[in-house]
């Protein structure tokens, strides 16, 4: 594969493994994917699907009593990550690729200060005294549109919201000016009117800065306001990349096709006609990761699946414009109503 | 966290008054005559009762209770049966070598114990991990008295290194204090330390899992203040709260730690004064450490309140 001029960030063929009780669990099974500078790349899953795995995989916080990175490679900015001393890998974190996590509730230390926490980080990597640290905290917090910063710093997370947490989180992941943030369903635990005050903040934010943004959600809606390329992973596998209109517009996975139809729609035309349809749910259940899965992973549940389906993994196919898809009933999806 | 302070201070008198009754009528309701042991083998029944007369201890029980209280409120806890001294001149000048080695063990073994439990967890179930635990298991099943025997003949008998037993006071140089208060330290200190470095363990482990944990980590932070900022600081209460608990089992050690070592301090005179049913001296000795017991949990209450935020008063 060429390797892209402007890309940031390059996953070719990644493999994360846990070992388990039942066995060796292959959460992330052979992903790959580009990020190109500035931009907002969404990965979309169901629970369990291996997106977070990918997100802890590329900053290699699988902690290592149980999980590793089994093959594959991770180049940020040409540079490989899968094989990068712990630390330089500890110089990158926080300072060059930043994380925010899915609970803001949970995410911030109980015992010290939001300032403490945001300056820490910046001392660490930004080789400036403490004074000067807690400043740019302060920034920060004005930045993520926090009222009375001044005074919020010396305040401990349990003082603060939920959604005034998740900007700490993003004034910390922000302060020393990181070209890829990974935000692993950020808004998810927030109220929905948060939820999307934190997207735009977010928007807003990698517009001043040019960060490029990973987004990790199960929420279509979120993807769909917020991203310009979506992968789409099932059982550790992608599925399906497009630009974010050429997913919606026409999506090709049979597995993305029923996450669609899964969203509640609240068309008022079709209410009045009567025509609303009903909210389908994808059936069957997500496949046990601790087989080796021989076929496409989507086969059990899949309305379109052949003989060949449950045999031999599809290759990604690509639909141009950019969308690829690993299925091996394209033409008959294509052809099918969405 | 003023008034917080005075009014906890204010909430231990009903419980000194509780200890207080339980220590006077339990000692009163043990067997044994102080009179008899005075008035000596062979004493007639009307030397005895002679004797008791003197003491006061012929009037009735309430009767006792009630002088002992009224005297204690202004500071006197009485006189010796047998000595005629005060008892707080006999505490007080025994009070040295007890806090002088409770402190040390304390010192001892919240010095090792810490970092110990805290490289435990660091490295769980690696290989330091399972010597530094099985080292603490073994020292928790080793009776103090026993390590007491075996550090002295090493260090005292065979290498010469520290003195056998005895004690000399502070006055007397910082050396001679120090190289006495060694070995009861340790003999005394090692089953306390393995017991807060498997709380620290345990405590650090599950701290180490929690997400702010992993935030700190993907901040690129190094790992010692991952460590010992981020988690430690969080794993702290349940640490202090088993070094309070182990306090009140110090004072038991002390009992037998300074009898093997033969040090002058009020584990030895509780011991000799319970053995003469010497009343007044017992029951001032229960008292203070009732009340150090209580000022040790005053204590550490109010180290919560600058461990965790979220703790107020």
């Amino acid at each position: 594969m060429s390797v892209a001029v402007g890309n940031i960030l390059e996953v070719r063929n990644l493999q994360t493994q846990f070992n388990t009780l039942d066995g060796v669990v292959r959460a992330v099974d052979g992903v790959s994917f580009d990020l190109a500078r500035g931009e907002t790349l969404g990965i979309v899953g169901e629970s369990g699907c291996g997106k977070s795995v990918t997100a802890l995989s590329i900053l290699r916080l699988i902690p290592p009593e149980t999980g590793r990175i089994a093959a594959g490679s991770i180049k940020f900015e040409g540079e490989e990550l899968t094989t990068l001393g712990e630390e330089a890998m500890k110089r990158l974190r926080g300072h060059r690729i930043s994380m925010i996590f899915q609970e803001p509730m949970t995410s911030l230390n109980p015992v010290l200060t939001v300032g403490t926490q945001i300056a820490e980080n910046v001392v660490r990597h930004m080789a400036v005294p403490w004074r000067a640290a807690r400043e740019r905290a302060f920034e920060m917090l004005d930045l993520v549109r926090i009222a009375d910063a001044r005074r919020r710093l010396d305040e401990y997370p349990h003082q603060l919201s939920g959604g005034m947490r998740q900007r700490v989180m993003i004034a910390m992941a922000l302060s020393c000016d990181p070209q890829v943030l990974i935000a692993d369903e950020p808004t998810t635990a927030l109220d929905v009117t948060i939820q999307a005050q934190i997207l735009q903040l977010m928007l807003e934010l990698k517009e001043k800065t040019g960060t490029a943004i990973v987004l990790i959600t199960h929420d279509l809606g979120v993807v769909a306001e917020t991203t310009e390329r979506v992968v789409v992973m099932y059982a550790g596998r992608k599925v399906e990349e497009a630009p974010v209109e050429a997913l919606f517009d026409e999506p090709l996975h049979p597995y993305t096709r029923g996450l669609m139809r899964a969203i509640p729609r609240l068309d008022v035309e079709a209410d009045a006609a009567g025509t609303r349809p009903r909210l389908q749910e994808i059936p069957g259940l997500v496949p046990r990761l601790t087989q080796p899965i021989p076929g496409c992973a989507f086969a059990p549940r899949c309305g379109f699946a052949t003989g060949r389906c449950a045999v031999d993994p599809p290759p990604l196919i690509d639909a141009g414009a950019g969308h690829t898809v690993a299925c091996w009933e394209v033409e008959r999806v294509r052809a099918s109503a969405p | 966290m003023t008034a917080y302070i005075v009014r906890r201070l204010f909430a231990t008198l009903p419980v000194m008054a509780v200890v207080a009754l339980f220590v006077f009528f339990l000692l009163r309701f043990a067997p044994g005559d102080p009179a008899a042991i005075i008035a000596g083998e062979d004493a007639t029944a009307e030397a005895i009762a002679a004797v008791r007369a003197k003491l006061g201890l012929d009037r009735p029980m309430v009767e006792q209770f009630f002088v002992w209280i009224l005297q204690l409120a202004q500071g006197d806890m009485g006189v010796s049966i047998f000595s005629n001294l005060a008892v707080t001149r006999l505490i007080s000048q025994r009070v040295e070598p007890t806090v002088a080695l409770t402190l040390s063990t304390l010192f001892v073994a919240v010095a090792l114990a810490i970092p110990i439990g805290v490289v435990a967890a660091w490295k769980a179930r690696k290989l330091v991990d399972r010597l530094v635990m099985g080292f603490a298991v073994l020292g928790f099943a080793m009776p103090g008295f026993v390590l007491a025997y075996i550090l002295i003949y090493f260090f005292a008998v065979q290498w010469q290194l520290l003195p056998v037993q005895g004690y000399r006071p502070i006055g007397e140089g910082l050396w001679p204090f120090v190289e006495c208060l060694i070995l009861p330290s340790v003999a005394l200190g090692v089953t306390y330390m393995a017991l807060i470095a498997r709380i620290t363990r345990a405590s650090m482990l599950e701290v180490l899992a929690q997400d702010y944990i992993r935030t700190a980590n993907a901040k690129g932070l190094a790992t010692d203040r991952v460590l010992l900022l981020h988690a430690l600081k969080n794993a702290a209460v349940p640490i202090i709260t088993v070094i309070g608990i182990g306090i009140a089992l110090l004072i038991s050690g002390v009992v037998i730690t300074e009898t093997v070592f033969n040090i002058p301090g009020l584990g030895r005179l509780t011991v000799d004064a319970v053995l003469k049913r010497d009343y007044p001296v017992v029951q001032g000795l229960i008292l203070v450490f009732a009340a150090a017991k209580v000022l040790v949990n005053l204590i550490i209450d109010i180290s919560y309140a600058f461990l965790d935020p979220r703790i107020r008063y």
